[in-house]
């Protein structure tokens, strides 16, 4: 039996473990902030985001160089 | 699938090489749809929302009117109220203080007034005695003599030594009066 | 694994998994052209979203009750949430009434778009092409960079890339790293996250779809049939998880442009 494709998904899938991770930990902060002190979300949360945004930046960068590699 | 993969490689169908159709496409109908949101939507959600919040807002204030209306009459209620009650106890004040002084005037009225009279009566009382003891003085000096004279069957006519005689009666009987008071 | 338990497909008779290029349909204005030479049935569907979301919105936004109906309340309260809890929590009550007609319609086009992959027969998330996500995340990154320069003059490429209270040395370090985020990464992020997380949702559907065919028609074994009934089942949980992630994925790229918008407007950071 010969198993055929991309090595590509293997590695994006790699890659996607990290964001997974960091997206993760960014959002379980955010939520224990959020608990403490529950006047401060309106602060917390572009920052949340922002750092969602800057986290899943890795695992999207992993799955454009699986798409162009 | 191969076919499909040939066909793919063949248009170099890369997921993330954009259709350029699809760009435009997409950049013309999003920029209608957000010509429509901004230039008709958006202004009528607002306006509304402006409306609904006057609305509300209004329904506010004149609870609060209403209530501030309540407020400033129970106010002035409690005011007077407590205006009649101060009055009240200054009347009633006045009312105790002016019946004592009455109570007082009346006590001072009718103590004088007694000792007015129980003066009077010491008076009648001395003036009535004085005047027994000088009736009485007389009358027993006579009684006496003649009660003697008829005794003695002699008349003791002669009134300056009978006369003597009493009043040496009369003097002893008030030594003894004043003896025994002693 | 069960394409992996099955024989490969030589001959076209097993299991062939839906490809990518299974969602590029040929187009339709050049009747059967190939994709990408003409207008096919993704443009279609955006330009039915746009006209789906202007008749829905204005015939919402119309009546001005102040008690709303249904329909009324229903826009409203897409609106209020564009408004509210994107708009105004994200960019502060001061500034946040400009940006609202950008959020509203960003929020309510992507939702839409997105949804149209749940709808049987339109079958088709229009935003997991990725002409459509670039060319979104290219407006708004255009956007947002103009109201940089509009809020900063040229020093807004300083205040974006320059952290203040960086020591010196390290600055030859940051400032690359900040221009290849800020610049870069960014649009590039926020237009593959919704591609990729649509792309890769109606690949699962159609994967568990394709399975369950399969296993009913396809394999002729008796056991075909209690398999492909759990694939059903957990095809229509995927499809359900799908939604979700639709909806989610239309509240991220709205809320991110917010956040994008708050950091080109606000003071120097």
């Amino acid at each position: 039996m010969e198993i055929t494709g991309s090595l590509n998904a293997i590695g994006y899938g790699l890659s996607a473990i990290g964001g997974g991770i960091g997206v993760g930990l960014v959002f379980a902060a955010f939520i224990q902030g959020v608990a403490r002190q529950p006047e401060a979300q309106r602060v917390l949360q572009p920052l949340a985001f922002m750092g969602l945004a800057f986290t899943e930046a890795l695992a999207i960068l992993g799955l454009v160089f699986a798409f162009v590699w | 699938m191969d076919n499909a993969v040939i066909l793919a490689s063949a248009e170099g169908a890369n997921p993330l090489m954009p259709n350029w159709w699809e760009v435009l496409v997409t950049l013309v109908g999003f920029l209608i749809l957000l010509f429509i949101v901004s230039k008709f939507v958006v202004p009528m959600f607002e306006k509304t929302f402006e409306e609904r919040h006057a609305a509300i807002e209004g329904g506010i204030e004149k609870a609060a009117a209403a209530q501030a209306e309540a407020d400033a009459a129970l106010e002035e209620y409690k005011q007077q109220l407590s205006d009649a009650r101060t009055e009240a106890n200054r009347i009633r004040e006045e009312a105790r203080s002016e019946g004592a002084e009455i109570l007082a005037e009346l006590k001072a009225k009718a103590a004088s007034e007694s000792a007015r009279i129980t003066e009077q009566a010491q008076v009648a009382i001395a003036s009535e005695r004085s005047a027994a003891q000088a009736s009485l003085r007389t009358e027993v000096g006579t009684l006496a003599t003649q009660l003697a004279g008829k005794i003695v069957g002699e008349a003791l006519d002669d009134d300056a030594r009978s006369a003597r005689v009493v009043d040496r009666f009369l003097s002893d009987l008030e030594s003894q009066q004043a003896g025994a008071a002693k | 694994m069960i394409a992996l338990a099955l024989p490969t497909a030589t001959e076209g008779d097993g299991f062939q998994a839906p490809q990518i290029s299974d969602l590029h349909l040929p187009d339709i204005l050049p009747w059967g052209a190939e994709y990408g030479t003409g207008f096919g049935k993704q443009m279609l569907l955006v330009l039915l979203s746009v006209v789906l979301i202007s008749w829905f919105f204005v015939a919402a936004a119309r009546k001005r009750q102040l008690v709303p109906g249904k329909f009324q309340f229903l826009g409203e309260s897409i609106y209020g949430f564009a408004r509210n809890t994107v708009g105004r929590d994200m960019l502060g009550e001061k500034e946040f009434r400009k940006y609202t007609p950008l959020l509203t319609a960003l929020l309510a086009f992507i939702l839409v778009n997105n949804l149209m992959g749940a709808i049987p027969f339109l079958q088709i998330p229009t935003t997991s092409h990725v002409g459509t996500a670039y060319a979104l995340a290219g407006l708004v990154y255009v956007y947002w960079i103009f109201l940089g320069i509009k809020t900063h003059g040229i020093k807004y490429f300083k205040v974006a890339t320059v952290p203040s209270g960086v020591p010196k040395p390290f600055l030859i370090m940051v400032i690359p790293i900040e221009i290849v985020s800020t610049f870069l990464v960014r649009p590039m992020t926020h237009s593959l996250r919704l591609f990729a997380t649509m792309l890769s949702g109606h690949m699962i559907v159609a994967l568990t779809a394709a399975a369950m065919s399969f296993m009913f028609t396809g394999l002729g074994e008796w056991w075909g049939y209690p398999l492909g009934s759990l694939i059903f089942v957990g095809g229509l949980a995927m499809y359900l998880f799908e939604i979700f992630i639709m909806v989610l994925q239309a509240y991220v790229f709205t809320l991110l442009t917010a956040v994008y918008i708050q950091g080109s407007i606000a003071d120097a950071h």
